[in-house]
Parts: C-alpha cells; sequence; structure tokens
C-alpha cells in the first residue's frame, strides 16, 4: 500500500471514530427485550428456517436508517422538527401522541424483560425493577451528554454476551449458514407471523426519530457524511448479527430439544441451561439485563425529545432540570409509569398495554416512513442529498412490503381469533 | 385580533360576490411596510395559485374574505423570495424571541383587522408560542370557530410582540431581501446569545454568527460548546474564522484550537495576526488539563521596583479584557515572579507607594505542568480570584483566572 493511500484510509478512519455513536446505539438499543424474545421465539420454533430472513430484513434497515441519517446531516434538524415544519400542528401532535403510547407500552416490556432476567440471578423484580429505574433516570438527569453517549457505547459493547453464548449452544453452523442464505418461504400462517414479528421488532418508529436526532446532536458535517453511513450500515448489520446469534442459540437448544414453547426472553436462557450449559444461560440472562437497561434509558430519552421537539418546548440532557421542565417530567414520568406497571400489575394485566403500544406503533410507522420518504426528496430541504432515483425505486418498494407487514401486524393483534394456533 | 389559524383555508370572492377559492397563505413585504399583510395567496380551484394585493381586500372576516375587484383583475400569484410568507416562513418554525434571548416554536400568529373606506388591512401584531394557541391548531376546523375560540382561551397563551420577534434565515440572500437583521442579539450578553445559538441548527447558526461582528462573534463562539464551536469553526472561510480565533481571548483561543483537526488548527493559526498567533501557540504547548493549559497569557506585569503609579498607567493601556484583571503581578528583570499586588490595595493605596510593600506575603503560585485538580484546591484553600502560573525557573507565564476555574468545576461534576 503506497502512504498516500494508507494516510488516506487513516484519516477516514479516525474521521469514522469520530462520527461513530448514532448508528451503532440506535442498532442495538434495538435489539431490546422486544427484539430478544421475538429472535427466541424464532429459533426455538423453527429453527433455523427463519434466518434467511435476516438479510432482507437488514438490507430494509439500511435503507430506512440511512436515509435518516441522510436528513439529518443535511438539514441539521429532527424528524420530529422537519415533520412539524413541514406538516403542521396537528400532524405532529397526532404521530407524537402515538409514540409516546407506543414507546410507554415498549417501557413497560423493558422493565418486564429486566425483572425476567434478574430472576434468573434470584433478584425479586420488587428490588430489580425500581433499582434499574432509578439507574437509567439518574444516568440521564444527573449526567452529562458525553458520559451518558460512553454509557451507551459500552453497553453496546455487552451484547457480545450473545455472540459467545451462541458458540456455547454448538450450533449445526453449516445448516445455519446454508439456512441463512437460502430462503425458503413456507405458507403455514403461523411461519409468516412469525416474520412479521421479526420485521415488526427490527423496524420500528421511534428509532428514526432517535437517530436522526442522534446525528443532529452529534453535529455531523455534511463532509464527514460518507463515514457516519458506515456508522449506520455497520449498526444495522450488528443489529442482526446479535439477532442471528440469538436465533442460532435458541434452534440448537431449545428446537432440537423439542420443548418449544417459551413465555419469555428469560424462559429462553433458562431453557439455555441444561442444553448449552449454565455459563451460556447466565450469559444469555445478562445480555437480556443489559439491554433492557439500555432501551429502558434510550426508549423514554427518545420521546421526550421528539415530543417537546415538536412541539416547541425546551429539551435536551445538556439542560437543567428547571429549563426544561417539559423534557425532564416526560422521561421521568415514563420510566416511572413503565416500572410502576412491571411492579404492580401482574403479566396478564401487562399483555393489553403492550399490545395496545404495539398496534400505536403499526399506525404511525407507515406515516413516518411515508413522511421520510417525502422529506428526503425534498431539493429545498436536502440539496445534493436527496434521494437518487434508484435509491427511490428501492425505498419506496422497502417501505411498502413494510407498510403491508406492519398493517398486518396491527390486524392480528387486534383480531386474534384469527391467529394461527 | 384575528389568528392566522382562523383564516387559514378561508373562502374569498370576488366584488361581485363569485367565488374565488380558499386561503393559504398571507405575505408581508418588508421592503414596503414591516407590518401590513401585503399579499392575500387563494389557491382557486384547479389548484391555481392567484395573489390578491391589500388594496384589493374589501373586508375580512371569520366567515369570509371579500375582495373589492372582480376575479378578471386579480393576478396569478408569482413566487417571490423578497416577502415573508406567514404559513411558510413563520407559522411552525422556531423563532429567536429577543426579549426573553430564547427560541421558540410559533404556534399561531395574530393579526389586527384594520378597516377603513374603501379597503381593510390586516396588520400583524405577535406570534403566539403558548398552549391556547397549540389547542386551537389543534380544533380548528373540528369545530365551529366560536367554540374552538372559547375552548382554548380555557388555556394560557404566550404572545411574543412581532417587534421582539427575529426571523432565522439560512440563505444570506434572502435575509437581505426580508431585511432581516441581527442587530439586537449583537446587543445581547454573549452567554444569552450563546444559549440562543445552541438552539438552532447548523445552518442557521453559521447565518446568524455570520452576521455579527468579529468581537460579537468571538464572544458568543467562546460560550458555546466545544463540539459547536469546531463544527462552526470548520463551516466557515479559514480567514473568517482566524478573524474571530483572534478575538477571543488566547486561553480560550487555544481550547478551541486544540479541538479542532489539526490541518484546520493550523491554518488558522497562519491566517492570524502574528503577535495574537504567537500567544496562542505557546499555550498549545501545554496539556489540556494543567494550571498551562487552563491559563492565559493576557495579565499585567511590572517591574517589581514600580509604583502605583505605573500600575494605573499600565492598566489603562491594557490590551485584554480589564474587567477580568484583579491583581497585578510583580517581577524581575529574568521575568521571575516575585510579588502579587491585589487590586483593592492598588486602589487604596497612595499614587507614589512602592508595589513591593503591597504585595501578598506569601506569593501564591503554580508551577505550569500541575494538574487542574490542585489549580482547584489551591483556589478553594486561599480563597482565590486569580492564580499565577511559573515555569521551572519561577518566570511568570500566565494566570489561571477564577471563571476558568469555575468552569472546570462545573464541566466535571
Amino acid at each position: 500500500m503506497n502512504p498516500t493511500r494508507f494516510q488516506r484510509f487513516r484519516n477516514n478512519f479516525l474521521i469514522f471514530l469520530s462520527v461513530l455513536g448514532p448508528g451503532i446505539i440506535t442498532a442495538s438499543a434495538n435489539n431490546d427485550a422486544g427484539g430478544i424474545y421475538t429472535y427466541s421465539v424464532a429459533g426455538a420454533q423453527f429453527g433455523y428456517s427463519l434466518l434467511w430472513t435476516l438479510v432482507p430484513i437488514t438490507v430494509a434497515l439500511v435503507v430506512v436508517q440511512e436515509m435518516v441519517a441522510r436528513m439529518g446531516v443535511a438539514t441539521g434538524k429532527g424528524l420530529a422538527d422537519l415533520i412539524r415544519e413541514e406538516y403542521g400542528f396537528r400532524t405532529t401532535f397526532l404521530l407524537l401522541g402515538l409514540l409516546l403510547i407506543a414507546n410507554l407500552g415498549n417501557t413497560i416490556s423493558e422493565f418486564a424483560g429486566l425483572a425476567s432476567g434478574m430472576s434468573i440471578f434470584g433478584v425479586s423484580r420488587y428490588i430489580a425493577v425500581p433499582l434499574g429505574a432509578l439507574f437509567v433516570w439518574a444516568l440521564v438527569v444527573k449526567g452529562t451528554y458525553r458520559m451518558v453517549e460512553k454509557v451507551f457505547l459500552i453497553a453496546c459493547v455487552f451484547y457480545v454476551a450473545y455472540l459467545i453464548s451462541g458458540f456455547l449452544a454448538r450450533p449445526d453452523w453449516k445448516t445455519a449458514v446454508n439456512n441463512a442464505v437460502s430462503p425458503s418461504l413456507r405458507f403455514d400462517s403461523s411461519y409468516l407471523y412469525m416474520i412479521i414479528g421479526l420485521v415488526g421488532t427490527t423496524i420500528a418508529p421511534w428509532q428514526q426519530f432517535y437517530l436522526q436526532s442522534a446525528v443532529v446532536e452529534k453535529g455531523i458535517k455534511r463532509d464527514n457524511y460518507r463515514q457516519s453511513r458506515w456508522d449506520v450500515i455497520i449498526g444495522c448489520m450488528i443489529t442482526d448479527l446479535i439477532a442471528f446469534f440469538v436465533i442460532v442459540a435458541c434452534a440448537a437448544t431449545i428446537y432440537v430439544s423439542g420443548q418449544r414453547q417459551i413465555a419469555d426472553a428469560g424462559d429462553a436462557a433458562l431453557a439455555l441451561a441444561p442444553l448449552a450449559g449454565q455459563f451460556a444461560s447466565t450469559l444469555f440472562a445478562f445480555g437480556l439485563i443489559n439491554a433492557c437497561l439500555l432501551s429502558a434509558c434510550i426508549l423514554p430519552l427518545a420521546t421526550a425529545y421528539h415530543v417537546c421537539e415538536g412541539l416547541g418546548l425546551e429539551s435536551g440532557i445538556s439542560k437543567r432540570v428547571h429549563e426544561a421542565p417539559g423534557f425532564y417530567s416526560l422521561y421521568t414520568g415514563l420510566i416511572f409509569l413503565g416500572a410502576l406497571a412491571v411492579v404492580l400489575l401482574s403479566e396478564s394485566k401487562q399483555i393489553p398495554i403492550i399490545l395496545l403500544s404495539q398496534v400505536a406503533n403499526g399506525f404511525i410507522l407507515p406515516f413516518v416512513l411515508i413522511f421520510m420518504l417525502r422529506l428526503s426528496n425534498r431539493g429545498d430541504l436536502m440539496g445534493e442529498y436527496r434521494n437518487s432515483r434508484l435509491f427511490n425505486v428501492i425505498a419506496w418498494g422497502t417501505c411498502a412490503v413494510m407498510i403491508t407487514l406492519t398493517l398486518l401486524l396491527v390486524i392480528t393483534t387486534l383480531f386474534p381469533q384469527y391467529l394461527p394456533k | 385580533m384575528i389568528h392566522f389559524s382562523e383564516i387559514e383555508r378561508l373562502d374569498a370572492y370576488d366584488a361581485k360576490g363569485e367565488y374565488l377559492g380558499w386561503l393559504v397563505d398571507l405575505g408581508i413585504d418588508p421592503n414596503q411596510n414591516p407590518l401590513r399583510v401585503a399579499l392575500y395567496l387563494i389557491r382557486a380551484p384547479k389548484k391555481k395559485l392567484l395573489c390578491l394585493t391589500h388594496e384589493q381586500i374589501q373586508s375580512i372576516s371569520v366567515r369570509a374574505i371579500q375582495a373589492n375587484v372582480p376575479a378578471q383583475e386579480i393576478r396569478p400569484f408569482a413566487p417571490d423570495e423578497g416577502v415573508i410568507r406567514i404559513k411558510k416562513d413563520v407559522l411552525d418554525q422556531q423563532i429567536i424571541d429577543v426579549n426573553n434571548q430564547k427560541v421558540v416554536r410559533v404556534n399561531d400568529v395574530d393579526f389586527d383587522i384594520q378597516p377603513s373606506e374603501r379597503h381593510t388591512h390586516l396588520r400583524i401584531v405577535a406570534v403566539n408560542v403558548g398552549w391556547a394557541a397549540a389547542v386551537r391548531r389543534m380544533l380548528q376546523g373540528l369545530a365551529a370557530k366560536h367554540t374552538v375560540r372559547r375552548i382554548s382561551n380555557i388555556f394560557p397563551s404566550k404572545t411574543i410582540p412581532w417587534e421582539f420577534v427575529n426571523l432565522i434565515e439560512p440563505d444570506p440572500a434572502r435575509r437581505v431581501k426580508l431585511r432581516i437583521t441581527y442587530h439586537r442579539l449583537a446587543e445581547l450578553h454573549p452567554a444569552d446569545l450563546a444559549d440562543i445559538l445552541e438552539e438552532l441548527s447548523r445552518d442557521e447558526q453559521k447565518s446568524v454568527i455570520e452576521s455579527l461582528d468579529n468581537e460579537t462573534a468571538a464572544h458568543a463562539v467562546s460560550e458555546i460548546s466545544p463540539r459547536m464551536q469546531v463544527a462552526f469553526l470548520e463551516s466557515i472561510p479559514a480567514d473568517r474564522a482566524a478573524d474571530i480565533v483572534e478575538e477571543m481571548p488566547p486561553d480560550e483561543a487555544a481550547d478551541v484550537l486544540q479541538e479542532l483537526h489539526p490541518k484546520t488548527s493550523a491554518e488558522l493559526l497562519a491566517n492570524m495576526e502574528e503577535e495574537e498567533a504567537e500567544e496562542v501557540r505557546d499555550l498549545l504547548g501545554f496539556e489540556e488539563n494543567t494550571a498551562g493549559g487552563l491559563m492565559t497569557t493576557e495579565f499585567i506585569a511590572l517591574e517589581a521596583s514600580g509604583t502605583v503609579g505605573s500600575a494605573i498607567a499600565a492598566f489603562k493601556t491594557f490590551e485584554g479584557p480589564i474587567e477580568s484583571v484583579h491583581a497585578v503581578y510583580l517581577i524581575n528583570g529574568e521575568s521571575v515572579l516575585t510579588g502579587v499586588v491585589p487590586l483593592a490595595h492598588l486602589v487604596l493605596a497612595e499614587t507614589s507607594a512602592p508595589l513591593k510593600e503591597l504585595s501578598t506575603d506569601p506569593v501564591i503560585s503554580i508551577h505550569s505542568h500541575k494538574d487542574g485538580k490542585t489549580v482547584v484546591n489551591l483556589f478553594h484553600k486561599y480563597n482565590l480570584l486569580a492564580l499565577p502560573v511559573v515555569d521551572d525557573d519561577g518566570r511568570l507565564l500566565g494566570e489561571v483566572t477564577a471563571d476558568d476555574v469555575l468552569e472546570l468545576v462545573v464541566t466535571r461534576k
């Protein structure tokens, strides 16, 4: 390699490190309690046969996330800001109201996941949930932006626990890789429903808002967009790499054993123990706790941000509590209610709230995607960063598929009598 | 008083009572009259946009707009960059509330109806940022207008008079056309101005700072977060960035340059005046979190043999920020620190008194390699306002001032 090329590589790499963060953090927070559970079920019930879906899901994720990151870099504004400026008050208010409901449900499922993960270590949920809530709350309210980002990045590294437990499960790698690269569609309804679930958990509305704001907050310049795009692409690949290992771990153990029913992600961790060893089970549970804490912090944070952004209230981690009362009360309220629901309500009573949030998510996603596509095609906002024609074909196609799948998910959630047994 | 949300989508009729279309936007031409609504944009059926001028408006109410000319005389709308469009440029956008030094989002815009014999004018009065306006926007069109008014009146209203509204326009050419200036921002305290800048997007920040003079810009840039400093300085031409950095206190300038890409930093130094660049270069040699890294090189040092009179003369010729001088330092021929005379001692002494006798005892100083924590402890222990920094041989290099220490303590927390 000649020196100038090496220098260019090194410069690019240094810039990459400086813009690193938003994509990878978003991607990791995406593998939250709901995500881990869905992947576990996919592996436990269908073995390796759903692995191929991760490839198109990754492509879709990259297409969507790249678009929001590009919007953040080109406009220097958050998605909620742009929607407010272009689509007016009422649309923004309704969209954010639904997002608030959806994310309250998501927060509840994060704390439920935390409770189930901690119970494996023998910690009662009456201790684990309040302490966890206090920890994530204090981190943001008392911490600075830089510190919070560092804690998030460290939490992202802990996802490696899933990789190790995947290896410990001693899967049949040949079958796994074969299934990952060769699609095999089955037309039985529970199989299709699982695919919808996988797509729904991987591409959520809140993460579009979060990623764009994180890119803006990080102050990434147009010149550094190329490196920032790599952050996003690598982030998306990590999301699905983790998904791959969770599915593989459950496929190699729970699916093979024949006892394929699991009630939550903690169950999956427990079921790993006799088949892959105690260490694999412990790692899996640790990964779950880490994922739940990270998402229990990011979700309420992101929600508080976007609601304030859209309504024009003061927001930001760098603000003191009295400067941004709306922001901090939303953040505190979400965490408090989320943790309270898990402590007070039995699991059967949490389910309707979580279902409601899924429906709310499903309602918002089509709007968010369509707004994103339209905004990223606006020459006056995006300049030379607007979508190319080829990209538009791919993006509209991807979004159409995702919208269809999401609506199917909403229908099956609202009318469970049509659900496959 | 009428709100924009109440006249948006209002039906418009011509002089013969024929339906023209519905109102989509209002325009103000700041070059004619900065308060009067000059243009009424009407969306005619078949997507055509018409433009009524203010002379063509007979009357306006929450029910309808009545033109005083027949439809044939109304011209189609031609886009004009020199017009402030209420819906496009003001409603739902961020604006700067100059009076309260805040960036806020506009929920509604308020107008006065001024009827005269032949036509009616709308005059812009204020922008509305409160909950009442939010509720109005939420409900408008879903219930009768008077019901909406009644409900929204329950909520607190918050308005900013139009004269205190500073629009944010990133495009400099359009800013000139619209006569938007940021003069009033230059009069704010730099710390308040910095708060406002932090709320704006990158392009908007750039447009505000670019329109300020170097000194104001330098003060404001000193106060914004390091990440934004970097983003801003790297986005403007190097000579202008150098002009701004030059006006910053040398210690702040050195901090900023340290954060920049080494290439950009070198480029800025090359563009700066030699004297200022030299001072900053000296400071860049010190590590960030040491006494040397914290200190400024703008201070007053005098021969120990001088008198109070010579100290006061030195004050008069001092080029740095005079209000941050709390003491004068006494040095010998080799620049070695021999004494510190607090400002209060100078004020109380006779002009002819020798400085040596006014010095505090012992002289408290710190070595440039000592870390920030030691600096903080010394300030705390001796209740200092400023602390001289010396090298291995006791030569005076600079001083750390209380504001830098405070920043260190606050940001570390």
